[in-house]
């Protein structure tokens, strides 16, 4: 069992400083396409969530016997085996919203985050702490895209999760539900983020 | 530095490779296997509601049971191959004979299919139903919320489009402002219908 700062570490890492989104900059394919309901965001999180935290577990459970020659296709193989399972069930418990999110699903096994996190880490530690590390890793993508779908669709169609909450006086912003939108919330995101963060870092260094 | 084994190096990421791969499959089929059926069921009755709603006729959104009901009341398929019918003859709310057509054509970002519902006239639509698209999302997507779907009941063609919220006559129908290319696209399938239509009861019979 691993020291409980270290699980501390390994989860709070990712959500913040080293955040795979804002920090290490992957993931962005995804951030900027589906990120412009909220619905579908969170659906395409928790497929994230879900690929990260059980492929991360599995990868370094079998860690000690993968040879390390062939250890990028076992890594592909099972990141894929679970975004399979995703797009499978979704296909067949919430078939609307599988049908909205399209080949996005399928995108999941692209997203850097996930193989990152299998070299990185799940490779050198134990399965529990890659576990975490895999939640956290998904979360940290997570919230980033929620809080951006979130100022997406509410600017771009005056609506959350479907439903109006700025009122008639409001004129949509249709430049936001579309590609450009995303690259513009992107970077205020990071923008904001890292102006607070490095801020923080270089005072502490003083 | 010590010579690693012909066995280790070679042969043995080739077993790995193989176990590993035969354990995954083994579990995705596993699960594509038993959702198989829902699967087919979803596709069934998503199929069906939308030809009844193509046609105007109401159905109880989440009962299964009652969709196949109304379904095989109303509704006769004829014609077509893989599954998929050439047309569907459907009797209206109205007491008349209609007719529901697939057809598609071109949008934004890939095609678009759609279920078309008319009367005999060729001339008037009784609904239409958009089974496949890829528009933007808030933008062209939203072709296939109920304003807009629903302004296509009882209109006769050739139609026009005019700006969103100011159709007022039969043969109008509101664009979505900011996607000018799919409501274009739209019109056009729309405009197509009667044509498509007219072909394929003709096969048909």
């Amino acid at each position: 069992m691993p020291a409980r700062g270290k699980i501390k570490k390994t989860f709070f890492e990712p959500l913040g400083k080293n955040n795979p989104v804002f920090a290490q900059i992957l993931g962005i394919c995804s951030t900027l396409a589906v990120t412009n309901k909220l619905e579908n965001t969170v659906i395409m999180c928790m497929g994230v969530l879900f690929t990260t935290s059980l492929s991360g577990f599995t990868i370094s459970l079998i860690r000690k016997l993968i040879p390390s020659r062939v250890r990028m296709m076992a890594e592909t193989l099972i990141i894929a085996s679970f975004v399979i399972i995703v797009d499978i069930v979704l296909r067949a418990y919430v078939p609307d919203i599988w049908k909205q999110l399209g080949p996005y699903v399928g995108l999941i096994i692209t997203n850097c985050i996930i193989m990152g996190r299998a070299e990185a880490f799940a490779l050198n530690n134990p399965p529990g702490l890659s576990l975490v590390d895999g939640i956290a890793s998904g979360l940290g993508y997570s919230y980033v895209l929620i809080v951006i779908a979130f100022f997406r669709e509410l600017l771009g169609t005056g609506e959350i999760w479907g439903l109006p909450v700025l009122g008639d006086w409001w004129t949509n912003w249709s430049i936001m539900i579309m590609p450009p939108g995303a690259f513009f919330m992107l970077a205020i995101f990071v923008w904001v983020v890292k102006g607070v963060l490095i801020k923080e870092s270089e005072e502490a260094a003083k | 530095m010590k010579k690693e084994s012909f066995f280790k190096t070679r042969i043995y990421p080739i077993i790995f490779m193989v176990v590993l791969t035969l354990v995954f499959i083994s579990v995705v089929s596993g699960i594509y296997l038993s959702t198989k059926e829902l699967v087919l069921l979803n596709e069934s009755i998503f199929e069906k509601k939308a030809v009844l709603y193509a046609a105007g006729i109401d159905y109880p959104e989440d009962d299964t049971q009652k969709i196949e009901a109304v379904y095989e009341e109303r509704v006769r398929e004829v014609g077509g191959e893989e599954g998929r019918p050439s047309y569907f003859i459907v009797s209206l709310p109205s007491g008349e004979t209609g007719y529901v057509v697939y057809t598609s054509g071109a949008g934004l970002w890939g095609e678009i299919v759609a279920l078309f519902g008319l009367k005999t006239d060729m001339q008037t639509l009784t609904g239409v139903e958009f089974v496949q698209q890829n528009e933007t999302p808030g933008l062209g997507a939203r072709i296939t919320e109920d304003w807009f779907k629903q302004q296509f009941r009882g209109k006769e063609g050739p139609f026009t489009m005019v700006e969103e919220g100011t159709a007022d006559e039969p043969d109008e129908l509101d664009a979505i402002t900011g996607a000018t290319r799919t409501s274009t696209a739209v019109l056009k399938i729309a405009n197509n219908v009667f044509e498509v239509a007219e072909a394929k009861i003709k096969e048909g019979n």
